[in-house]
């Protein structure tokens, strides 16, 4: 790619962009999170909500109201929104675009086998799955019983096929084994979308791979954290991590050694970037939680990338930062579910 | 004169609502709109306010208020709009109203689900006889080997299940069929192969006319699908992609007697189930009559008291509890009609206490309040789209009504063009009361909202238009001109003089292609033409060049004596805003300084026009000439405008202009230094390096401004010079040509030239230019005349007033 993204940048998406940084100061401000907690019943939430941006999102709902039914207006209206994006959009952003929702959709997938584990019925797990992760094959993955049958069947023609080059095998699709399939996936979509991005160069490259960079190594380490007190064998659990991320290579073998948090505190302890992350975990009661501390960090990068101008990163932050506020909302809203008579 | 010429004067006031009665007072108040609301709970947030619940109540109204009318617009039924609006209901009657509702919405949406159900199933037995219809054609090959299959009777014989099985060579041949989306067949088909790894037969074909969709309502494509498999696993698989497929999947029947019955069965339940639908629609229809009847008022008074609640919600309690203290601002004018109201809504609620009210002095800026009519309305639409007017400022509408048409006209300057805009605009000031140009779309309203406008400017441009003596760019011979070209051959001179007078005869006109009309012959200047310019010019090949002459200096006049109207509109501010220092500090310097240089000007013009004859023009000197020469001193001798000029006798005039002239800007500088301290004295607060940096600030840039903004009063000239143009070239590129063609064919081809004449007239002559001329008189109203004394940062009063809401509901409902 050419140097100098201010140059042509606005050519093609300049629209796009400017158009995301106003949907960007629609988001939620201190006040409204002040004003939510003084909030007493979902009604309050949604009388707050419509003097927001949301606008009156939930005029149409009958009561009672619940926070299922906050939960899929606000996912819908991001989904309407990133959908303008994406149609309006050209190339490669519009690649950009797909790599994000692979994201959605291999979380989908999973959904859906884990529902076919379970003999849950398609359709109720369908309600579960994200919106931006839909694509039509998702409703016929529970035929396949091996991720090799998986992907020749049903994911071939979707976005995620080039991911599953590492874990094609005959395995029978149980509960560990989907777990499996879904970081293999994810450690190959991180690492392709994380090549996309530094291939594409330019402002989009310095912006993209920090972040990137730190999604992997969050995962690496909520895996690690994860399979403490788990049949998962340690060369496995090294097999899981993404290689994008800062650790890689050496804090990876590490990880894949570490046997409890201490020891995997002590290997992010060679990290300035983690260091103080693993340091503001509070430990046992109060204090915040490893997932917390991330979800602040990823946050703050986020909110970064507004600062640069000519690249894409604005649009997965945007994405992101919309789904952590909704995220606040429902966590909001549910702290007081219990049936409005 | 007074309301137009400064805002209303406002004042403060707290009314005191008993509690019992302060709905039923909002109500008559609303419907008066009197009042604006001041929000005394500013940092009370929307949810934790006294009267969310009401709000909520009415929030819940109006969503089954909404469901209602799209449910009555689906089936088609008018909504009648009743011309009054109904007040809003009392509170006894919210309740009933709510219930009725309530009632209403259950029932319309059980039946509504009833009918739904019962055309979904409609639609899927027309889409089953279809597929059978089709798949028939499909298997019509196999009809002969149907013998075969009967040899081995199916051991399960249901025929509700999706697919239908054969045992034959000890594996299940089965079908499976159905309906499928057009678009999804490729991708349906794709897969199919990928799972069922081939063994599987699919036909399809697309069903020739289009059915809507069970589960959307959409009507599209289908297309109808057979797939034959062998193997029960197999079958699975391939009923699972068609649901993923979201494939309408019926029972295959198995032999040609089955399919007849089930064809049979099917027709009669069509039957029936068209009867009992049109039934059911016949029923809901009756259900939606009778909304449909009350929901127009309905829709009103919820809104009206949405409305209500929302101002309460901004009142605060006293500490007893017992009254609502509201806010208002209300012009001085209306208290009484204010107190009047106040009595009406306690009267109604038949209240004990009535509740009253009290003016309370303020030191805050009121709103504006400028009452119009339909007249003046647009034009203080034009102001106010610059800037609502500082509280009790002069208010330049009253004097847009005017000068606004009349610049306009300047550029505009055709009196025919100006006749056929006022012709339609007279059209729509005299329908007014259409109701069809009351609701017409965007581009019409803004018409018919500035019809007013439109009419002066027609008017103005009529005479303008007689001033030029330009009528579709020709000239119109009315009094018969001022010139005689006969008197240029006259023969009573010798022929000596008339060599030195440059008279004609036979040779010249022959030889020259230009002649020359010389004025100072006697004869050939018979004096002025009465009205405007002289038709004569229409000939003449000079006539850009005296055109041109005429309108720059006519419009630096009209842009000078607007500017000057301007600053003295600005010692009128300064009166009444008890200014005094202003006067003599700001306003005369800055007129002395427009008036030496540019009155100066305008006297120099006047006085060419009126000094210099037809004899003397060889001598006169140019007037921006001698304007230059009055900066610079220059050491040449030029010949002045008037004798004396350069320094002898009539010099103290000239040179004491100038003089002051250029004291001005010392001056005004000087006394806006005097006039820091001044305020500096008065209030200990200011900052006197921030005044002194404004002032300074101010008059460098009132100077500049003026030269700048007498340059900018040169557009009248050149818009007119491009209108005259363009409506020139018009003429002689189409009328002109039409007419020139000989009588026999000449009538045949004149009547589209003068068809396409018409057309790009109206479209390019009155539309575009005249829309531009538009754009240029705003700008001259906003920047040249109004940056002198306006200050416009003014907040509209915005009353309380049921008037205001939109009684339609179509377009914020639907």
């Amino acid at each position: 790619m050419l140097e100098g993204a201010e140059f042509y940048f606005n050519v093609d998406h300049g629209y796009l962009e400017g158009l995301v940084r106003g949907c960007k100061a629609s988001l939620l401000t201190q006040q409204d999170y002040i004003n939510l907690v003084q909030c007493e019943t979902l009604e309050d939430v949604k009388i707050h909500l419509q003097t927001t941006d949301y606008g009156n999102f939930l005029a149409n709902q009958t009561n009672p109201l619940t926070v299922s039914k906050i939960d899929t207006e606000m996912r819908k209206k991001l989904c309407r929104e990133f959908e303008y994006f994406r149609n309006h959009s050209l190339e490669p952003l519009s690649t950009f675009f797909t790599y994000m929702t692979c994201s959605y959709m291999i979380d989908n997938v999973i959904l859906l086998m884990n529902g076919a584990l379970q003999k849950k019925s398609v359709k109720e797990i369908l309600v579960k799955c994200h919106p931006l992760g839909r694509f039509t094959e998702m409703e016929a993955v529970n035929i396949a019983e091996t991720p090799s049958d998986l992907f020749n069947a049903v994911l071939v023609e979707t976005p995620l096929a080039p991911f599953f080059q590492d874990c094609m095998s005959e395995n029978t699709l149980d509960e560990l084994n989907i777990e499996l399939l879904r970081n293999k996936l994810y450690k190959s979509y991180l690492e392709a979308f994380y090549k996309f991005c530094k291939n594409h160069g330019d402002v989009t490259a310095e912006i993209m791979c920090p972040i990137l960079e730190f999604e992997a190594d969050r995962r690496a380490f909520i895996i690690t954290l994860n399979s403490f007190g788990t049949e998962l064998s340690k060369d496995d659990r090294e097999t899981l991590y993404p290689t994008c991320g800062k650790l890689y290579p050496e804090g990876l073998r590490l990880l894949a050694q570490a046997e409890d948090f201490d020891q995997m505190r002590r290997v992010a302890d060679h990290y300035g970037v983690y260091k103080p992350l693993f340091e503001a975990v509070g430990d046992g009661s109060g204090g915040k939680t490893l997932e917390d501390v991330f979800y602040e960090r990823e946050v703050q990068m986020n909110v970064l990338a507004f600062n640069r101008q000519f690249h894409y990163g604005v649009f997965y932050a945007y994405t992101k930062l919309k789904e952590q506020e909704m995220r606040n909302i429902v966590y909001r809203s549910s702290s007081f579910e219990v049936p409005i008579l | 004169m007074g309301s137009l010429f400064r805002s209303e004067t406002m004042c403060l006031a707290q009314l005191f609502l008993q509690s019992g009665t302060a709905y039923e007072c909002l109500s008559a108040l609303g419907e008066k709109g009197l009042v604006q609301f001041r929000d005394l709970n500013q940092n009370v947030s929307s949810f934790q306010r006294k009267f969310v619940g009401e709000v909520k109540r009415c929030e819940e109204l109006e969503r089954i208020l909404a469901y209602l009318v799209q449910e009555i617009n689906r089936a088609d039924i008018p909504l009648p709009e009743g011309e009054t609006s109904p007040p809003a209901p009392p509170l006894k009657q919210v309740l009933e109203m709510q219930e009725q509702l309530q009632k209403l919405e259950v029932e319309l949406r059980e039946v509504t689900k009833n009918k739904e159900k019962l055309r979904k199933n409609l639609l899927e037995l027309i889409e089953y006889t279809h597929m059978l219809r089709v798949t028939k054609t499909f298997v019509k090959r196999n009809v002969e080997f149907e013998p075969t299959y009967e040899e081995f009777p199916p051991l399960e014989n249901d025929s509700l299940l999706d697919y239908s099985c054969m045992q034959r060579l000890g594996a299940k041949l089965g079908f499976v069929s159905g309906l499928i989306n057009q678009g999804k067949v490729e991708a349906f088909e794709k897969m199919l192969w990928r799972v069922c790894k081939g063994y599987t037969i699919v036909t399809y074909a697309e069903l020739d006319e289009p059915l809507e969709d069970p589960e959307t309502g959409e009507v599209i494509k289908w297309y109808v699908f057979l797939i034959s498999f062998w193997g029960e696993q197999i079958g699975h698989k391939v009923k699972k992609i068609c649901d993923c497929y979201h494939c309408h999947v019926y029972p295959y029947p198995n032999t040609a007697e089955e399919r007849k019955e089930i064809q049979e069965g099917l027709n009669t339940r069509i039957q029936d189930l068209y009867t009992v639908l049109h039934k059911t629609e016949d029923y809901l229809r009756q259900v939606l009559c009778k909304a449909a009847e009350s929901v127009y008022s309905h829709v009103i008074q919820v809104k009206k008291m949405k409305a209500i609640y929302h101002m309460l919600n901004m009142c605060s309690f006293d500490v007893t509890n017992k009254c609502l203290i509201a806010e208002v601002w209300c012009p001085e004018a209306d208290l009484h009609e204010l107190r009047r109201a106040l009595e009406e809504g306690s009267r109604e609620s038949g209240a004990t206490i009535p509740s009253f009210m009290n003016t309370i002095p303020t030191k805050e800026t009121p709103p504006t309040l400028i009452r119009t009519n339909k007249f003046t309305e647009g034009f203080q639409n034009i102001v106010d789209a610059y800037g609502v007017g500082s509280y009790r400022e002069v208010n330049p509408a009253l004097f847009t009504i005017i000068t606004f048409p009349f610049l306009f006209a300047v550029m505009f300057g055709d009196f025919g063009h100006g006749f056929v805009m006022f012709l339609f605009a007279l059209l729509l000031v005299l329908n007014e009361n259409h109701p069809r140009l009351n609701q017409s779309q965007e581009i019409m309203r803004m018409f018919f909202n500035g019809r007013y406008i439109l009419l002066l400017m027609g008017l103005f441009s009529v005479y303008t238009g007689l001033i030029y003596n330009d009528c579709f760019s020709k000239s119109v011979n009315l009094f018969g001109s001022g010139w005689s070209v006969s008197a240029m051959y006259s023969s009573s001179h010798t022929p000596a003089e008339q060599k030195k007078m440059g008279l004609w005869n036979d040779s010249v006109v022959r030889h020259n292609r230009v002649l020359q009309l010389d004025p100072s012959i006697p004869g050939v200047f018979q004096g002025p033409y009465p009205l405007g310019i002289d038709p004569i010019w229409n000939l003449a090949t000079n006539r850009l060049t005296f055109l041109n002459s005429f309108k720059m200096k006519m419009s630096v006049i009209l842009g000078i004596i607007h500017m000057t109207f301007g600053v003295i509109l600005g010692i009128f501010n300064h009166l009444h805003f008890r200014k005094k220092f202003n006067i003599y500090l700001v306003s005369v310097p800055e007129l002395l300084f427009m008036l030496c240089i540019f009155g100066y000007l305008i006297f120099m013009i006047v006085y060419k026009w009126l000094v210099y004859s037809a004899e003397t023009s060889r001598v006169a000197p140019s007037i921006l000439i001698e304007f230059i020469n009055m900066f610079l001193f220059p050491a040449s001798e030029t010949n002045g405008l008037y004798s004396g000029q350069s320094g002898y006798t009539l010099v103290r005039k000239d040179s004491e202009e100038e003089v002051s002239l250029l004291g001005s800007q010392d001056i005004e500088e000087g006394n806006n230094q005097i006039e820091d301290g001044y305020r500096e004295m008065m209030c200990e607060e200011f900052n006197f390096g921030e005044i002194l940096m404004t002032q300074v600030i101010h008059s460098i840039e009132y100077c500049l401004g003026c030269i700048s903004n007498t340059a900018s009063y040169l557009r009248l000239w050149a818009l007119s010079l491009a209108h005259a143009q363009l409506s020139d070239v018009l003429w002689t590129m189409l009328v002109r040509v039409g007419l020139r063609v000989d009588t026999t064919y000449g009538v045949l081809l004149l009547l589209p030239v003068i068809a396409l004449f018409a057309v790009l007239t109206i479209f390019i002559l009155l539309i575009m230019e005249g829309l531009s001329a538009f754009l240029h008189a705003i700008r001259l109203h906003w920047v040249e005349f109004q940056n002198k004394f306006y200050v416009g940062a003014g907040t509209k009063f915005v009353p309380f007033s049921f008037r205001l809401l939109s009684s339609k509901f179509s377009d914020d409902v639907a």
